[in-house]
């Protein structure tokens, strides 16, 4: 730890040793290759359920809450490729638990990097890459249908809101992860905070009173899709303050999170078993 | 005599999962939460459709529908699937073969344990807070022990596709891939994510023939007193299809066990 705070490492140095841990995960995975394969079935299909669930409701029920079918697809694929990222680079968090309680996490402590980030970087994974092909491919459908101008300006919009959505479920699974540093069965706290992510697809104007406050702040699933995309539905005099706040919002959460983490580190630490 | 070791494995199962009473607390908010998000989702859906009625459900069917669904899903969840692959990993299997009692059989009972506790613990509060949040739209008299009976039945069908799908992982050697796909298939098409009632008429009937909805839809109905369920010879309609799936998957699943139980390997233990 001590070590980290006297050289400072750039980001050159990290993005190279996630590179050389990530060959050897693929390695590993390549390793077991039915299983690889029967599990990217799997998420394919997780993916294709998701679909067939939208399409049913929108034969039944041709708007929401003031939003139609091109409108509902693109805020559905923009979840879908916003929840990459804590698919992929974040999906560790669910060994946390077992790490800390067999005291195998130790070995993160006396590393000369910085913890949070060995810890993520050792495993990716491939099977979130299914969803986010699955999201660019259905968010272009609905792009197209809107008729949204393609310009440079719109997409640079698209992918900075797309980064500010990520940050919200990569923080809360951090938060949810972190907590079994404190307590036992930790495992359903992720759980629960994880089905949230299929409510992200709806928009967050259905909830009222407390509990519009509850999941835009506390449990924050209506910056997961609903408020970024606003911004690039529509124009930025359109959308609510929330949205144009939201990158300096996913900031601050995706920060709170990690020094939440890395104080349960400490905590682990301190009891040293 | 094999009623008594039955239910002890029964007891030992609800003793076991009352020591985790963190769980079962676990599965009351998870209920709870997705009650909530069930609540405005559908709520919102129906206000801006104007209608009071689609197919046949009202916003408080559909409510009803959903999240009792749920609710039995995390009742009626086995880990099968993970225990027999992490029992061939460690060797243990070996000795649950070894045990006086057809594998089968003493998976079935030591789970039933942990279905009573979770039924009792997490099923019962929900289904009565949802009765409250919906004014009496559960019709409340002979059919809810109707549903009681097709829960069991339902519990019976879902433990035999399970075991199935299980056995099935002795060739895959892949767990985690099997599981969601069985998950996600049961889900959808059991109507536990979205009642079969808003299903297009094609694939309705399609569903019709398989084995899902006897887990989550029948029960479901029985208790809403929908469709044929009105009445009780369609209700006894209904028990029936419930137990032709349990004859045959039981039939099937126990076929393809004794074929592939030769199958496993343990390596090493």
């Amino acid at each position: 730890m001590e070590n980290t705070k006297k050289h400072k490492r750039g980001l050159g140095f990290y993005l190279n040793i996630y590179r050389k841990i990530l060959v050897q995960d693929l390695k590993s995975k390549m390793s077991y290759r039915a299983d690889f394969i029967i599990s990217t079935i799997g998420m394919v299909m997780t993916n294709v359920a998701g679909f067939v669930t939208f399409y049913i409701l929108f034969r039944n029920f041709p708007q929401v809450n003031g939003w139609d079918y091109h409108h509902m697809l693109f805020l559905y694929a923009f979840s879908l490729i916003a929840l990459t990222p804590v698919q992929c680079f974040f999906d560790n968090n669910w060994n946390l638990r077992f790490m800390v309680q067999s005291g195998d996490f130790i070995k993160y402590c006396f590393r000369p990097i910085n913890v949070f980030f060995y810890f993520m970087s050792e495993v990716f994974d491939l099977k979130g890459l299914g969803q986010l092909l699955f999201g660019v491919g259905t968010l272009i459908y609905a792009w197209h249908h809107i008729g949204i101008p393609v310009t440079f300006f719109a997409i640079a919009k698209l992918l900075v809101f797309l980064f500010t959505a990520s940050l919200f479920m990569i923080s809360i699974m951090n938060i949810a992860a972190a907590t079994c540093f404190w307590i036992q069965g930790s495992g359903y706290v992720m759980v629960i905070m994880f089905r949230f992510k299929d409510y992200t697809r709806y928009p967050a104007s259905i909830f009222s009173g407390i509990f519009k406050i509850i999941f835009t702040f506390v449990i924050p699933i209506a910056f997961v899709a609903y408020y970024p995309a606003l911004m690039v539905l529509g124009s930025a005099h359109t959308a609510p303050l929330l949205s144009k706040l939201s990158p300096l919002i996913g900031l601050l959460f995706f920060w709170l999170s990690y020094k939440f983490w890395m104080l349960g580190v400490k905590k682990y630490d301190f009891t040293g078993s | 005599m094999i009623l008594r070791k039955m239910f002890s494995l029964t007891r030992a199962g609800i003793m076991e999962s009352l020591h985790f009473r963190l769980g079962t607390f676990a599965a009351l908010i998870g209920n709870i939460t997705y009650l909530i998000l069930v609540y405005f989702l559908w709520k919102a859906i129906y206000e801006s459709s104007g209608v009071t009625e689609v197919n046949g459900m009202t916003f408080s069917d559909t409510m009803i529908y959903l999240i009792l669904a749920s609710s039995l899903f995390t009742v009626l969840e086995m880990f099968v699937v993970w225990d027999m692959s992490r029992s061939i990993q460690s060797g243990k299997i070996i000795l649950d073969l070894l045990k006086p009692m057809p594998y089968r059989l003493y998976t079935f009972w030591s789970y039933s344990g942990s279905h009573v506790t979770m039924f009792v613990l997490t099923f019962i509060p929900t289904f009565v807070i949802v009765a409250i949040i919906t004014g009496g739209a559960i019709p409340m008299g002979i059919n809810l022990l109707w549903f009681l009976i097709s829960i069991v039945l339902a519990l019976v069908v879902n433990y035999n596709m399970e075991m199935i799908v299980a056995t099935l992982c002795l060739y895959t050697e892949s767990t985690w891939g099997i599981n969601i796909v069985k998950e996600t298939i049961v889900m959808l098409l059991s109507g536990a994510s979205i009642p079969l009632a808003f299903f297009p008429e094609g694939l309705r009937h399609a569903v019709e023939f398989m084995p899902f909805r006897a887990v989550y839809d029948i029960p479901l109905k029985i208790l809403l007193c929908k469709d044929q369920a009105a009445t009780l010879p369609g209700v006894l309609a209904y028990m029936g299809i419930q137990l032709i799936w349990i004859v045959a998957l039981s039939l099937a699943g126990n076929l393809f066990w004794q074929i592939s139980v030769r199958k496993i390997t343990v390596n090493g233990g």
